[in-house]
């Protein structure tokens, strides 16, 4: 394949840049309210707990901890609006959007992950069993992992999370805040429903960052302990072929394109040399 | 008063007598009594002392009005011999206090306690001997500001009550004593306000001041405006059937350290009040005789109004908040600040303009399922998703480690 593509095109220590600073700086952002808003707004589903009796046992305590959490939700929802406003306005910003959209393969590629991290049909298949079946659908084979573009499906599914869950919260916290204003519009079983959905969306943005976010960018062991994207915002040729192919791929084709000419101008050159 | 009125007539006409035959008077005056018990030294063979304060009875209730020593230790009359004999008889208070001491027989203080350590307690007890004073008399021992003392001298720690020790020094903590020592108010509530004098009679006889029966009307004595309203809520009209498990004031309030509301160690501080009402409105047993709704501390826990409570926020909403306290009735009375059409004006004491919305869905109920359809619905959807989801990412968590395990570990 590297000789297919011509070595030098893309070097293995090449580096590119994943996140820019702008988009690091929203990252940041959401790390900071998004921690400040867990830690202020969590024990009101666990006040049945001592730690956080005991934590919030000073005076004011809390009404410190909802001046906290609405500090942390303004941040939030600046953060959103700025980048709201960066993924209209700017083209990287609609590229990247155009990246996120969750299409088919991602769903296929959740799939042929899971069943190539399992191994069971391969196993099968060497057994055998199901052969017929195996040949006919090479897909169930998940013989390969799947390959990803800019974005793969995890990443897909944690951005649209940030973005609904953002939308809950936000409307329903806006009227939460401003109790007044929600029970002027709407009738208490309607408010109520906000509060259910604080609550209950909290608890789920909270799971998702704690166990499957904290994996893919810590835990794993492929990157462990940590992903430096997120501070540098820099990825390399080599992790761009194997983590991130497709957009290898794609990055690797215009370069050759942008060279064709060039070689086409070479060999033209040559010629009227001769 | 009376008692006193007749005792100085009896003096007076003592006195009279007295003055017809006064060259032959019997027995000794005080200055012959004051010869030895003036010395401060004298002593009897086990060590008592015998002094006598000649001033400090010359100024009690007993010196102002003339009396002498005599006639209160009326065996000494006709003593010729001094010393006179060591054992004298006590005391008979009852010759003129005959009222007094009627209603001490029948108290608690009057019958002798069950067991091996028999206690009568005596006039002497609670209002001295040579010294006794009037209690509008800020030096004596029934004076109002000196009574917890008085009473405190037995009930701090030789005699205990079945709450315990330390249940009567308590009332050292209370608003009541607060406004008694530290302002310097009579009128505040002493011992005796309550427990009353002469009579006073434990909490389980049904004629005590401070029995379920009557305390409403004792602490009404001077809280009326609150007697009224109690009396015209839920507990009141059921504590007039004579319903006893009704809550009395002292349930809520307890009973010798009562405190202010504000006070943080209050039994009804903002932040405990639910613990107080949900004694009884969570108590399985009550809720099936009267048929209260239960769940009532976890269902307002589980609200931001008791949540912010449980973290020691004081401007939420607790139960009287919304309920009242003394005057609290049903939602099904229209006068009731829980009824439907005063929900607007209840919750806007703290949400202004929020309206009749408050009335458009129910709050703290027991069935959410029945009873708040919609945000039940929502709470079930998150629940599965989040079930639903955290699986899927476990899952997938593993089964990412078991492949790398098994890369790792290949022979």
């Amino acid at each position: 394949m590297e000789t297919l593509t011509g070595p030098g095109l893309i070097r293995d220590d090449e580096v590119f840049l994943r996140m820019n600073l702008a988009e690091r700086l929203q990252h940041i952002l959401l790390i900071v309210s998004f921690t400040l808003l867990v830690l202020t707004g969590l024990p009101l589903m666990f006040y049945e707990l001592r730690l956080f009796k005991s934590i919030f046992s000073f005076e004011n305590a809390f009404a410190l901890r909802g001046l906290l959490h609405r500090a942390a939700a303004v941040i939030l929802i600046v953060d959103i609006v700025w980048h709201f406003g960066y993924t209209v306005l700017t083209r990287r910003g609609r590229e990247n959007f155009r990246e996120l959209l969750p299409g088919w393969k991602d769903g296929r590629d959740a799939v042929a992950l899971f069943g190539y991290n399992v191994g069971l049909s391969r196993w099968l298949y060497r057994k055998g069993i199901l052969r017929t079946f195996f040949d006919r659908r090479p897909f169930w084979k998940f013989e390969r992992p799947p390959e990803y573009g800019r974005y793969n499906f995890i990443e897909k599914l944690e951005y649209l999370s940030v973005a609904w869950g953002s939308l809950v919260m936000i409307v329903s916290g806006f009227f939460m805040w401003n109790v007044e204003l929600s029970l002027r519009i709407f009738p208490l079983w309607v408010h109520d429903i906000f509060v259910i959905a604080h609550g209950y969306e909290a608890m789920l943005a909270f799971l998702a960052i704690i166990i499957w976010h904290m994996y893919n960018v810590h835990l794993n062991p492929e990157v462990f302990p940590m992903s430096h994207v997120w501070l540098n915002g820099r990825i390399t040729g080599h992790e761009l072929r194997t983590l991130h192919p497709l957009e290898y791929r794609k990055i690797l084709a215009s370069r050759q394109k942008a060279l064709e000419p060039q070689a086409a101008a070479a060999v033209a050159g040559d010629e009227q040399v001769r | 008063m009376r008692s006193r009125s007749a005792l100085l007539g009896l003096i007076l006409t003592a006195a009279v007598a007295a003055g017809a035959v006064m060259p032959v008077r019997a027995g000794q005056s005080d200055d012959d009594c004051l010869t030895c018990h003036g010395d401060p030294g004298l002593k009897s063979d086990q060590g008592r002392p015998l002094h006598i304060d000649g001033a400090g009875f010359g100024a009690s209730i007993h010196g102002q009005a003339g009396m002498a020593c005599v006639d209160c230790h009326a065996d000494l009359k006709k003593f010729e011999d001094f010393p006179h004999a060591a054992k004298l008889k006590p005391v008979d208070c009852a010759a003129c206090h005959e009222k007094a001491f009627a209603a001490l027989s029948g108290s608690v203080h009057g019958r002798p306690k069950a067991g091996p350590d028999p206690v009568t307690v005596q006039c002497k007890d609670c209002h001295g001997t040579h010294d006794i004073r009037p209690a509008d008399d800020a030096l004596s021992h029934t004076a109002a500001i000196n009574i917890p003392d008085t009473c405190l001298g037995c009930h701090l720690e030789r005699v205990q009550t079945k709450r315990g020790e330390g249940f009567a020094a308590r009332y050292k903590e209370s608003d009541h004593y607060r406004a008694l020592a530290k302002a310097g108010l009579s009128l505040s509530a002493t011992c005796l306000s309550c427990h009353g004098g002469h009579e006073v009679r434990p909490v389980d006889d049904p004629r005590s001041k401070v029995s379920r029966r009557n305390i409403i009307e004792t602490c009404g004595a001077c809280h009326s405006g609150i007697e009224r309203d109690y009396l015209s809520g839920v507990h009141g009209k059921d504590y007039v059937k004579g319903i006893q498990d009704v809550p009395v004031c002292t349930d809520c309030h307890s009973e010798h350290d009562i405190r202010s509301p504000e006070d943080l160690d209050s039994e009804v501080y903002a932040t405990r009040v639910a613990a107080v009402c949900t004694r009884c409105h969570d108590d399985e047993r009550l809720a099936r005789q009267y048929g209260l709704v239960t769940s009532r501390l976890k269902t307002f826990s589980a609200s931001y109004h008791g949540t912010a409570s449980k973290f020691g926020e004081v401007k939420v909403a607790n139960c009287s908040s919304c309920h009242g306290h003394h005057a609290i009735r049903p939602s099904s009375d229209p006068l009731s600040s829980i009824n439907p059409a005063n929900l607007a004006a209840t919750c806007g004491t703290c949400h202004p303009g929020a309206g009749e919305n408050f009335s458009k869905g129910k709050i703290h109920v027991v069935s959410e399922k029945t009873e708040n359809r919609w945000a039940y619905t929502v709470k079930i959807v998150y629940i599965v998703v989040i079930a639903g989801l955290i699986s899927v990412f476990l899952a997938f968590i593993i089964a990412d480690l078991y492949r790398r395990a098994r890369v790792r570990w290949k022979p």
